[in-house]
């Protein structure tokens, strides 16, 4: 289960995206809920091996905006520095940031489903 | 209230959808059972589908009403502060949710997921949508896609738009299309944003009230008292420009309206409109529709042709609605306006120059002059110092005498009171100057009333002195015809001096009967009823025809003194002023000519039946105290009769 006292272990910025959600707890978590289910960063990853960067750049434009609403601070940089570059459609190898990206969603998966 | 029946409502993953299925919905209908429903999910986010037949009537509704409309509801809403609608448009269902939330706090919120929803949405909601959050990004339509639409839509541009955004670069764009707002991903802080929402739709709402109270509907042109905000904010900026003021007045607008109707007046007036919005703009100027069939122009300044150019544009136009009577137009121009003064005041001279009667003269265009001016000035000058001028007693009654020339003799009979005044600067400022000039604004019957008095005491004061009575007429004007107390302040005035009513003669001009001759005939036949008796002054001066002295009930006719002074030089003015007296006595009523000034002309008269003369032949209007001595004469020479 996921607790907003977890979250802050996690390292998001609690206090930011609770007020942003006018401090109702259950909504923000229930928001979260909803970023974990989300499947975008499995298309991010789909569209870079596919080398279609401007799908690319779609996906990672929207993780970022969501996870920066939400302030999940560990999985927003990466997805951050990857819009950027793919912003600018710059040509690079991008496995590293998306494996940390995916990394601190995997860690924030097992956080939600410990108890 | 709502019953929750006339939803469909399902859960599905966290959101809320409902259909209105009943096609009633007024947009407060729509928001109360939104609100409802909005408090019974404990705060969850609704999307909701409004039922497209009851979002067209709301639709056709607001196009119907236009802008004036628009601005009723906004007020409206703002008396009653009624949640605005807001849309959030974004294809991230968390950022929807979230902003949702922070929105929905004030704001009955929809939602959409891409451009193409949206736009579908803004179609339906028109009237009731207070603002558009828009993110730019989405799949379908993008964000940029649908400002562009909304900018090219008459309707729709109006709905502010705040662009959710994180890219700097996009900021630009955006505000070439026409948003009104950034909020920056990750969202601000929720006061914020709604800071920010409400900011944005008090000025769209503002500009949409201030376009519908700023313009006249008719016309669309500025009215009166925006356009007069505008002119001088023109010259704050401007103010080295040469500018003329310019009045246009349809003549007789209202006899257009009645000849054809109120809407071919007002489609003349619409073409007149036209075409001087299109000289505002042409002349970097600006255009504003006064009342009725007045407009005003405030533009760079022209030569006198062009004026008469645009007269016989104009006047082209106004005439072009088929079938009707001919439209006249004057023009007024107050040439480079002076900065210094007013801008009521530019317009007021323009107005005075379009009001002087250029027409008759073939001309355009009237231009104000230094003698306008001076007349204009001279005209203010006698009006301000007139309560002082009463008060005071600077007017002083005169009379002149009349003759009865039916004896021998001619015989004194009574006198005319005739005012003059006698201003401490001005000195002697002839009747001509301030009677017509009382008359148009008023004053009129404040002066009458004051020589009716003076006269009135003078009769007594004669009377109780010579032990005669030498009736004193006096004016009535016709403004004091429409007077109710009329005839009750006369009796006053009588009964105060110990008078009967038949020695205060009332002069009533020509013009006066046929202006309004139903009401003349009533205050006539009333005033005579209770004694006075009543003259007909100016006879022939005006349409009068011989045939209104069989119906109007008079007890005197003054004959216009212009046919007397030819009666010696014309033989044709001689026999009308005949015919005048002859048809008058055949009525048995008795005729006086004034104007007489020569021996010959009084010769005429008599010889032509005349009972009554008055003029320099006999004597000029004389001071009280000077006439006394014509009264003491007069009482002598009719002593030494009786004794002979």
């Amino acid at each position: 289960m996921l607790t907003v006292e977890k979250l802050k272990e996690y390292g998001a910025d609690t206090g930011e995206g609770l007020s942003r959600c006018m401090n109702n707890e259950a909504f923000y978590l229930r928001l979260v809920g909803m970023a974990l289910a989300d499947d975008k960063l499995e298309k991010l990853g789909e569209a870079l091996e596919a080398g279609d960067l401007d799908r690319a750049f779609e996906a990672a434009h929207a993780l970022k905006g969501m996870y920066g609403n939400l302030s999940l601070t560990p999985v927003y940089a990466p997805v951050y520095e990857m819009t950027e570059l793919l912003r600018k459609r710059t040509q690079t190898d991008y496995s590293p940031l998306l494996a940390e990206a995916k990394r601190q969603m995997q860690a924030l998966v097992s956080l939600a489903n410990s108890d | 209230m709502a019953c929750p029946t006339f939803f469909t409502i399902s859960d599905s993953g966290g959101f809320v959808k409902y259909k209105n299925q009943k096609n009633e919905n007024s947009p407060k209908k729509n928001k109360i059972r939104k609100k409802e429903l909005t408090s019974g999910v404990g705060g969850v986010i609704i999307i909701c589908e409004i039922d497209s037949a009851a979002a067209r009537g709301v639709k056709s509704e607001i196009i119907a009403g236009k802008e004036k409309r628009d601005m009723k509801h906004i007020v409206e809403e703002r008396e009653k502060n009624i949640r605005r609608l807001v849309l959030i448009v974004d294809d991230e269902p968390i950022n929807r949710e979230l902003l949702g939330m922070i929105v929905g706090e004030r704001y009955d919120v929809i939602f959409a997921e891409n451009g193409k929803q949206a736009f579908d949405l803004i179609r339906e909601n028109q009237g009731r949508l207070s603002l558009v959050l828009l993110d730019l990004l989405m799949p379908e339509m993008n964000g940029y896609t649908l400002l562009e639409l909304l900018r090219k839509d008459p309707v729709l541009h109006r709905i502010p738009v705040i662009v959710l955004t994180s890219e700097k670069s996009a900021e630009i764009e955006s505000l070439r299309l026409g948003a009104v707002d950034f909020i920056p991903k990750p969202y601000d802080l929720p006061d914020v944003i709604l800071a920010r929402i409400a900011r944005s739709i008090e000025l769209a709402e503002d500009r949409i009230i201030l376009n519908a109270t700023e313009t006249d509907a008719l016309t669309g042109l500025y009215i009166r008292e925006f356009f007069f905000i505008y002119v001088s904010r023109f010259q704050m900026f401007d103010p080295d420009r040469a500018m003329d003021a310019v009045t246009l007045d349809v003549n007789k607008l209202h006899i257009v309206n009645e000849l054809k109707g109120r809407e071919y007046g007002d489609a003349v007036l619409k073409k007149i409109a036209d075409r001087m919005k299109r000289i505002a703009e042409q002349t970097d100027g600006i255009a504003c529709r006064c009342d009725g069939g007045r407009f005003f122009l405030f533009i760079a300044h022209q030569e006198p042709d062009v004026y008469a150019k645009w007269y016989d544009e104009i006047s082209e136009e106004a005439n072009e609605v088929a079938d009707g009577p001919k439209v006249t137009l004057r023009i007024g121009v107050y040439q480079n306006v002076d900065r210094g003064i007013e801008v009521e005041q530019s317009f007021d001279r323009a107005t005075l120059a379009c009001n002087t009667p250029h027409n008759q003269y073939g001309s355009k265009y009237a231009l104000y002059d230094m003698q306008m001016r001076e007349k204009e000035i001279y005209s203010e000058k006698l009006l301000g110092d007139m309560a002082a001028a009463l008060e005071q007693k600077q007017f002083k009654v005169f009379y002149q005498p009349k003759y009865r020339i039916t004896g021998d003799v001619p015989e004194l009979c009574s006198a005319e009171a005739l005012v003059r005044w006698f201003h401490p600067e001005l000195g002697f400022v002839s009747p001509g100057a301030f009677i017509p000039l009382f008359e148009t604004n008023g004053l009129i019957n404040k002066l009458d009333r004051y020589v009716w008095r003076e006269a009135a005491a003078q009769v007594r004061a004669w009377k109780e002195k010579f032990g005669v009575t030498i009736p004193v007429s006096v004016n009535v004007s016709r403004m004091d015809i429409y007077d109710p107390d009329l005839e009750g302040e006369l009796l006053r005035i009588v009964a105060e001096n110990g008078l009967k009513t038949n020695e205060l003669y009332l002069e009533i001009t020509e013009s006066a009967y046929t202006e309004n001759s139903e009401q003349i005939i009533n205050t006539v036949a009333r005033l005579r009823k209770a004694g006075f008796v009543v003259e007909m002054d100016d006879f022939g001066s005006g349409y009068s025809s011989l045939n209104m002295l069989a119906t109007l009930p008079i007890d005197v006719l003054k004959l216009d003194m212009r046919f007397i002074r030819n009666i010696c030089e014309s033989e044709k003015d001689y026999r009308l002023v005949k015919l005048m007296i002859n048809t008058a006595s055949v009525m048995s009523i008795p005729t006086v000519a004034e104007g007489v000034e020569t021996e010959e002309q009084f010769r005429l008269l008599k010889a032509g039946g005349c009972d009554m003369v008055q003029g320099y032949y006999f004597s000029k209007p004389l001071p009280a105290h000077d006439f006394e001595e014509l009264i003491g004469r007069e009482t002598k020479i009719r002593e030494e009769q009786t004794q002979c």
